[in-house]
């Protein structure tokens, strides 16, 4: 088993506003759907990237994930990561906040 | 909770299955040591070395390398002997993440943490551990001096 590189903690991310609406059916009853507007929130969510790989590619894999956050919990090599790094995160800020320890 | 918005950094830590790490909180030296003296001697983990991460926080590392199974086995033991709840809580998030972590670099109002004692053998996981905490930090002391380049507000 390999040695890895956790980078955890919370982040300010901005996410599409969610819309919901209401429309009847044939057989009369009203459906609730969802739509993604273009709208965004800034909304406070944890997360945590988790990197093994070689030493060059750990160093750039890190300096990429203090931009690009990620999307829940990635467990990723660092080479795969620096290949398409938005598969794995998105666009927002790392912020000074209290969370679980690792 | 505090949020301080222009700091934009997260937390950096060593995350592996192999490695007996245990994390007790508010706790003192004296238990700490205690501890990890009846844990290496009960099941034979030839060495520790003790970091302290806050006032009366204090993690430590064994020497053996063990499966995660065994891993898991051994912090349960502690968890459950000592009754320590900050342990049990952390043993737990272990088990949800399936590999166990401890933290490298500083966090919010605490320093990273510092080794404060060593007893046994050193040559095998808390040297593996040792290398890429010295390889992280260096990453991170390279990542302060490129940092201000790079601060913007979202």
């Amino acid at each position: 088993m390999t040695k890895k590189i956790a980078i955890y903690g919370s982040y300010l991310a901005r996410v599409p506003v969610r819309q919901r609406y209401w429309k009847k059916r044939k057989d009369g009853i009203k459906q609730r759907y969802w739509k993604v507007t273009k709208r965004l929130k800034k909304v406070v969510m944890s997360g945590r990237y988790e990197f093994y790989g070689k030493g060059k590619d750990l160093y750039k894999a890190i300096m990429k994930a203090l931009k690009v956050v990620p999307k829940g919990f990635v467990d990723v090599s660092a080479e795969m990561f620096l290949i398409d790094p938005m598969r794995f995160g998105f666009e927002g800020m790392w912020i000074d906040r209290t969370v679980e320890s690792g | 909770m505090t949020e301080q918005l222009n700091q934009d950094k997260p937390i950096f830590g060593f995350s592996d299955t192999e490695t007996i790490k245990l994390d007790f909180d508010e706790t003192s030296f004296k238990n700490v040591k205690y501890w990890a003296q009846r844990v290496m001697k009960w099941f034979k983990l030839g060495g520790y070395v003790i970091l302290k991460s806050s006032k009366n926080s204090y993690h430590v590392v064994f020497n053996k390398s063990v499966s995660w199974a065994e891993n898991l086995k051994v912090v349960a033991w502690v968890a459950l002997q000592s009754q320590n709840r900050g342990l049990i809580k952390w043993l737990v998030m272990q088990c949800i993440k399936k590999s166990s972590t401890l933290r490298i670099s500083q966090k919010s109002q605490k320093h990273s943490p510092r080794i404060v004692y060593r007893d046994g053998k050193q040559d095998d996981q808390i040297e593996s551990f040792l290398e890429f905490r010295k390889m992280l930090k260096n990453y991170i002391r390279k990542m302060e001096t490129k940092k201000p380049e790079s601060s913007s507000d979202m």
